[in-house]
C-alpha cells in the first residue's frame, strides 16, 4: 500500500513539474524570439476560451511605462490557438496609445516596439483575434 | 482495492504523458481554463496587488536608463553591509531580500559577474529561509551568470523567480512578505538613482526620481494593511509617509498628442508624442535624494 502511494505520488510530482517546464520553456523562447538587444521585463500568460468577439480585448492588467525608454511588447501564441495574440495599450485617460492589431487591414503584427515619452500606469489588453480560443504570452523588453 | 489503485495510477500516467507529449511538439499547457482577472473595482484584490507588483518601476529599467547616460559602475551602491547570516526575522530576511534582488539586476545589466555571486549566495539563504528557495533557480542563474553571453535569459531567469516568490507568497497568505520584497525592490532601485543623480545631475534622471511619485501611491497601499502588524511594519509606514510628504509638491504635467505609427522590418514601431513634464525643484530633489539615503540606510543597517 505505502508502495502504490509512493508510487502516485512520484508520477504527481513528474506530471506537475513537466507543466511548469512546458510553460516555462514557450515563454523563454518568446523571450529569446524578441531580438538579441532586447532585456527582459517581464511577461503575461494568457489563455481565453472562445467569445463573441466584443469591443474590449478581454484580459486586461496594469504596468507602469517610463519615458526616454523603447519597449519591445512580443506576442507570441501556442500552435493550437484558433487566434493570433493582439494587444493593446490604453493610458490613464483610456487612449488607445498603441495597438498590434490593424482593424482597417486586419494585419496583426507579431511584435511592436513603442517610444515611451510619458511616464504614468498603463492597461495592457491582450485577446485572440475574432475573440477566439487561445493560449500565448505577452512579453515586455527593453530595447536601445 | 488494488484494481482501483491500478486504475487511478494508470489514469494519472496517462494525463500526463499526455501533457509530457505536447511537451515535445512544444505546446504551451496552462494550469487554469482561463486567465482573465476579475473586476477591477476589487480594491486590493489579488489582482489589484499583483498590478501594483507590476508597477513598480523595475531596478534593471534605472540601471537600464544609467548605461544610456554612460554612468560607470560603481560597486558603492550596492548594499554589501548586509549578512545574509545575520537576518533573525522574517521581516528582515524578506526586506534584504528585495534589496539585494535590486542589486542582482543592477550587477546583472553591469555584468558583473564576480560580484553577482555573492549576492546570488546571499539571496539564496535569504530565500530558503523563509522558504521560497524551491522557487529561485539559483543553478541556472549562476551558469548565466558567469557565461555572459546571454543577458536576456540572465534577467528572464532572475526576474521570473521573483515573480514565482511574489505569486507564491501571496498565494500562501504572507502577502506581508511579497511587500517587503516590493518595498525593498524599490527603495534600492530609488537609491541607486538618487546616488547616482548627485554626481550625474542629468535632466532625465532627475525625471524619472521625481515621477516615482506615479506609483508611491500603490506602495503605500500595499505596505498600508501591515502597519499596525508590529513595530518594524509601523517605521516602514512611517518611512514612506514622509517620503510621499517629500513628494507632494512636485508637480506632473502632460503635453497633447497622438502616436505616429510606422511599419518597420515586418514589426510595427509606435512613438508617443504626448510627453510627461517633471516640475521639481533643487531643493525638492535634495530632500529626496535625502529622505531615501535615511530610509534605504536605516533599513539595511540592523543586521
Amino acid at each position: 500500500m505505502k508502495k502504490t502511494i509512493l508510487t502516485i505520488s512520484f508520477l504527481l510530482a513528474i506530471g506537475l513539474l513537466s507543466y511548469g517546464q512546458a510553460s516555462d520553456q514557450f515563454v523563454s523562447n518568446c523571450v529569446m524570439s524578441a531580438g538579441a538587444t532586447a532585456k527582459y521585463l517581464k511577461d503575461f500568460r494568457i489563455q481565453l476560451g472562445k467569445a463573441v468577439p466584443q469591443s474590449e480585448l478581454r484580459y486586461k492588467a496594469n504596468m507602469s511605462l517610463w519615458k526616454n525608454t523603447k519597449y519591445r511588447f512580443t506576442m507570441c501564441n501556442t500552435e493550437e490557438s484558433k487566434g493570433q495574440l493582439i494587444l493593446n495599450i490604453k493610458d490613464e485617460s483610456n487612449k488607445v496609445v498603441l495597438s498590434s492589431f490593424d482593424q482597417k487591414t486586419g494585419k496583426t503584427y507579431g511584435y511592436v516596439d513603442f517610444i515611451c515619452n510619458k511616464s504614468g500606469i498603463y492597461q495592457l489588453l491582450f485577446d485572440f483575434t475574432n475573440g477566439q480560443q487561445g493560449s500565448g504570452v505577452g512579453v515586455v523588453s527593453m530595447i536601445k | 482495492m488494488k484494481g482501483r489503485i491500478f486504475l487511478l495510477i494508470i489514469t494519472v500516467f496517462v494525463c500526463f504523458s499526455c501533457g509530457n507529449s505536447s511537451n515535445k511538439k512544444g505546446e504551451f499547457v496552462f494550469p487554469e481554463a482561463d486567465s482573465v482577472p476579475s473586476s477591477e473595482a476589487e480594491k486590493l484584490s489579488p489582482e489589484a496587488i499583483a498590478d501594483i507588483s507590476r508597477n513598480i518601476s523595475s531596478p534593471v529599467e534605472i540601471a537600464n536608463l544609467l548605461q544610456l547616460l554612460e554612468v560607470p559602475f560603481s560597486q558603492n551602491y550596492l548594499a554589501t553591509s548586509i549578512d545574509a547570516n545575520k537576518q533573525s526575522t522574517n521581516f528582515d530576511k524578506a526586506l534584504k531580500m528585495g534589496i539585494l534582488g535590486a542589486d542582482l539586476g543592477y550587477l546583472n545589466m553591469y555584468e558583473k559577474t564576480g560580484s553577482s555571486l555573492d549576492v546570488l549566495s546571499s539571496i539564496r539563504k535569504l530565500a530558503d529561509d523563509i522558504k521560497v528557495g524551491q522557487f529561485f533557480d539559483f543553478e541556472s542563474i549562476k551558469r548565466l551568470s558567469l557565461n555572459k553571453s546571454n543577458l536576456d535569459s540572465l534577467l528572464f531567469i532572475s526576474i521570473d523567480s521573483y515573480t514565482k516568490i511574489d505569486n507564491y507568497l501571496r498565494e500562501n497568505d504572507r502577502g506581508q512578505l511579497s511587500a517587503l520584497i516590493i518595498i525593498g525592490v524599490w527603495i534600492e532601485g530609488q537609491y541607486l538613482a538618487t546616488q547616482v543623480v548627485s554626481q550625474y545631475p542629468d535632466t532625465m534622471l532627475i525625471d524619472r526620481i521625481g515621477e516615482q511619485k506615479i506609483i508611491l501611491n500603490d506602495l503605500l497601499l500595499l505596505i498600508r494593511p501591515y502597519c499596525n502588524s508590529g513595530s518594524e511594519f509601523t517605521s516602514i509606514c512611517e518611512d514612506f509617509q514622509n517620503l510621499k510628504d517629500k513628494y507632494r509638491e512636485i508637480k506632473i504635467t502632460f503635453t497633447q498628442g497622438d502616436p505616429v505609427s510606422v511599419e518597420k522590418d515586418g514589426g510595427l514601431v509606435i512613438t508617443q508624442t504626448e510627453k510627461s513634464i517633471v516640475e521639481m525643484s533643487d531643493e525638492q530633489l535634495k530632500g529626496i535624494i535625502e529622505i531615501t539615503k535615511k530610509i534605504r540606510n536605516r533599513l539595511i543597517s540592523n543586521n
